[in-house]
């Protein structure tokens, strides 16, 4: 089915509830509905099995027009089809939640409550998402009028202290922001009984730093830099996503070397990210040697990012209008010279994953996830292609030079974490081998063409393959030197879900593996989560766990 | 040669320095950085740079630790947990900060969910700046410190000079 005969089906599905269709761009309708009509619309939506939840884009229209919108993306392929909720900025705005149908929205759900100032009515969990703990109530920073002064820390009330770290006959598991596992903060809670995992709850936003927001004050290209430092291991995906994205609005049309430049260096960012992530991985089970082994090639990668880029990690290769740095004679020599050596490696890698018999009881059959359980918890990525999920958008919605170069989809049945490991690896031979392609083909052209100071007024969609899975950008535009509304969705927070629902009845030790099997990067989401369990136990707050501690140590 | 306290405490200092020089433990917190400089961290420890011909080791809790390597500029959320693994550090202790935004605040300097850099909230014993720091400029920091630590005295960091922030 192509684009248009999906978009025609959504607007079919969607007919009793339409207010009004909009068409902003060919692969986009948006159809503005009534408040009261979101949750039917979302199960007609569910129950044609049209597409995913993608993202809720919470825009605040100013205090002129005195109104909020919230904004629901469904995507099918190229389609994407958005649902337009209108709601008054005064009083209190509210929206009914459609977590109950699609899990994955509590998050989002959560998001646009704390940042706009929405109430979710039936949201699973109402409380802050990814704000501190000490941030004041009705502050709402996603508004256009909030003021950094606004948000000065407030004592907060907070709930009781639970007896000691026990429930019952479950004990509560602690595990960071701090801790060896874990090279980035976040902080999850397992209820434990015995060894087995009863109930699990995360806490991340120690990486928050408000983002969103900043790119409201910063111009066209001062964004490009900060939203390049979103995430230092899939930089170029920020870039790249933010810069078509503007691009598209700007009606500035990319040459082709450009876009199949910006194409090679994905591919060399998925190479150095999955090597990264396999260390990592095996270090957590304790095989230390393939994580020095993978980490050493990954040497390769890097040195070979920096040759044709000049830098190891935030290669600031993509400018607006396309990229900085030619690959000329020499640097293909090396690229197929470091293809070479790399593509041996990951055969190598591919096969101790699936004939290690110590490393294999680690991962075989540990976190199954069936193509069911992927679909509803709205996987993405790796994570979702190892359950034999297909979807990529390299695949599904060529952008860019994947028309030109495209990639072959690599997916597993059987969803555990061996499962992971082998589509990351045979990943990374459809890597290699488009590079190479890249590099032998490589069109004739400019490298950059000039990019306006002001972008016309106008919204876009625009969505990239990370390592990890789909990134979703909504920049909007008013004609301005500085967008007006950026919405970033990264993939990680879409696999949490995942994860922590899959968490209950496997044992503790396997949770390192399985947390890093889904390969989370919490500088990108930032955010956090709370599955509720029955028999949970309460959350402390710093202020309660230090008191409790230091009641514990004087009662000794 | 009959020892006295003072010789006694001499030679335990000396043994002290040796051992704190030859194999100082780091510990490593991310308060809001990006991963840029967390995976250069990284990259440091693993063959390529194998910072561990140092003496150098990663280890998983403060308590072990003599070195606070942090990342990022501060975030309202990580600033307590930050302040706490430093207080759990054995003394004598050393904070080394990596990247520009645990120096300035970098490009999130302004951000509303920030409370600043790292000097703000710690005292800082060396910077390493960079965005990120490539591995060789992170071995240099470190080796630098540890020259100090071997002479004893505690290093007067030299702060960058700070461009105009945008």
């Amino acid at each position: 089915m192509n684009t248009e005969a999906r978009l025609q089906r959504a607007k079919e599905i969607l007919a009793p509830f339409t207010k009004e269709t909009l068409t902003p761009e060919s692969n986009r309708v948006d159809i503005v509905i009534d408040a009261a009509d979101l949750t039917q619309a979302t199960a007609a939506l569910k129950a044609a099995d049209w597409g995913y939840l993608s993202a809720i884009t919470g825009l605040d229209l100013g205090p002129e027009a005195g109104s909020l919108e919230a904004i629901y993306h469904f995507c099918d392929a190229a389609a994407v089809t958005s649902l337009r909720v209108r709601l008054p900025r005064e009083g209190q705005p509210e929206i009914a939640s459609v977590a109950d149908q699609v899990p994955v929205a509590s998050f989002y759900e959560r998001e646009l409550s704390e940042m706009l100032g929405v109430i979710v009515v039936g949201t699973p969990d109402p409380t802050h998402l990814f704000l501190p703990d000490d941030w004041p109530e009705g502050v709402f920073p996603n508004r256009r009028d909030f003021k950094i002064e606004d948000a000065a820390p407030v004592e907060r009330d907070v709930p009781k202290v639970p007896e000691q770290g026990r429930v019952g006959n479950k004990f509560i598991v602690p595990i960071g922001p701090q801790h060896p596992a874990l090279k980035e903060p976040g902080h999850f809670e397992f209820a434990v009984d015995g060894e087995i995992i009863t109930g699990a709850r995360m806490r991340l936003g120690y990486v928050h730093r408000g983002i969103e927001k900043a790119t409201e004050q910063r111009n066209w290209i001062q964004n490009l830099y900060l939203l390049e430092r979103i995430c230092g291991i899939c930089s170029h995906t920020h870039t790249s996503a933010y810069a078509q994205g503007a691009e598209k609005l700007a009606q500035v049309e990319v040459p082709m070397r450009a876009l199949a430049i910006r194409e090679l260096v994905a591919g060399l960012e998925r190479i150095h990210s999955h090597l990264l992530w396999l260390g990592v991985v095996a270090h957590e089970a304790g095989f230390d040697t393939l994580f020095m082994y993978s980490w050493r090639d990954r040497e390769t990668v890097m040195n070979l990012l920096e040759e044709l880029t000049g830098n190891r990690v935030n290669y600031s290769i993509s400018v607006l209008g396309g990229v900085k740095q030619d690959i000329g004679p020499e640097q293909s020599k090396s690229i197929h010279k470091a293809m070479d050596y790399l593509e041996e490696r990951i055969r190598y890698y591919l096969d101790v994953v699936t004939s290690d018999a110590m490393f294999l009881q680690r991962t075989r059959g540990i976190g199954t996830m069936t193509r069911d359980e992927a679909i509803l918890y709205g996987a993405l990525g790796p994570t979702a292609r190892a359950s034999g999920l297909e979807r990529d958008v390299r695949v599904d919605a060529p952008y860019g030079a994947y028309g030109k170069f495209p990639v072959s989809l690599i997916t597993d049945e059987r969803g555990d974490l061996e499962a992971k490991f082998v589509v990351r690896l045979k990943e990374l031979l459809v890597s290699c081998f488009t590079i190479r392609t890249i590099v032998d083909n490589l069109p004739a052209g400019e490298l950059a063409v000039r990019f306006p100071r002001k972008v016309p007024a106008g919204e876009t969609v625009s969505r990239v393959e990370a390592p990890r899975g789909e990134a979703f950008y909504f920049i909007k535009s008013e004609g301005g030197e500085s967008p007006t509304r950026i919405k970033i969705r990264t993939p990680s927070l879409c696999n949490w879900t995942s994860v922590i629902n899959k968490a209950v009845g496997h044992q503790l030790a396997d949770m390192p593996m399985m947390i890093s099997g889904m390969d989370p990067c919490f500088s990108c989401n930032d955010r956090m989560v709370t599955v509720r369990r029955k028999d949970d136990s309460q959350t402390m707050t710093w202020a309660q766990l230090r008191a409790y501690g230091i009641e514990k140590y004087k009662s000794r | 040669m009959i020892a006295t306290p003072n010789l006694i405490n001499r030679v335990v200092s000396g043994i002290t320095t040796w051992a704190r020089v030859n194999s100082p433990w780091i510990i490593h917190f991310n308060s809001g950085s990006c991963n840029g400089c967390d995976i250069e961290i990284l990259a440091t420890l693993t063959p390529y740079y194998d910072i561990e011909r140092f003496g150098i080791k990663l280890k998983g809790s403060p308590r072990h630790a003599d070195v606070l390597v942090c990342t990022g500029p501060v975030t309202r959320q990580a600033r307590d947990r930050l302040l706490r693994i430093y207080e759990q550090m054995p003394e004598p202790k050393f904070v080394v900060a990596v990247g520009s935004c645990g120096i300035s605040g970098g490009t999130f300097a302004g951000c509303y969910n920030i409370v600043g850099h790292i000097d703000e909230v710690l005292p800082v014993d060396a910077y390493i700046p960079g965005c990120p720091p490539r591995p060789e400029a992170i071995i240099d920091g470190v080796v630098k410190l540890l020259t100090h630590l071997k002479n004893g005295t505690r290093p007067e960091p030299i702060k960058p000079q700070l461009g105009e922030q945008a």
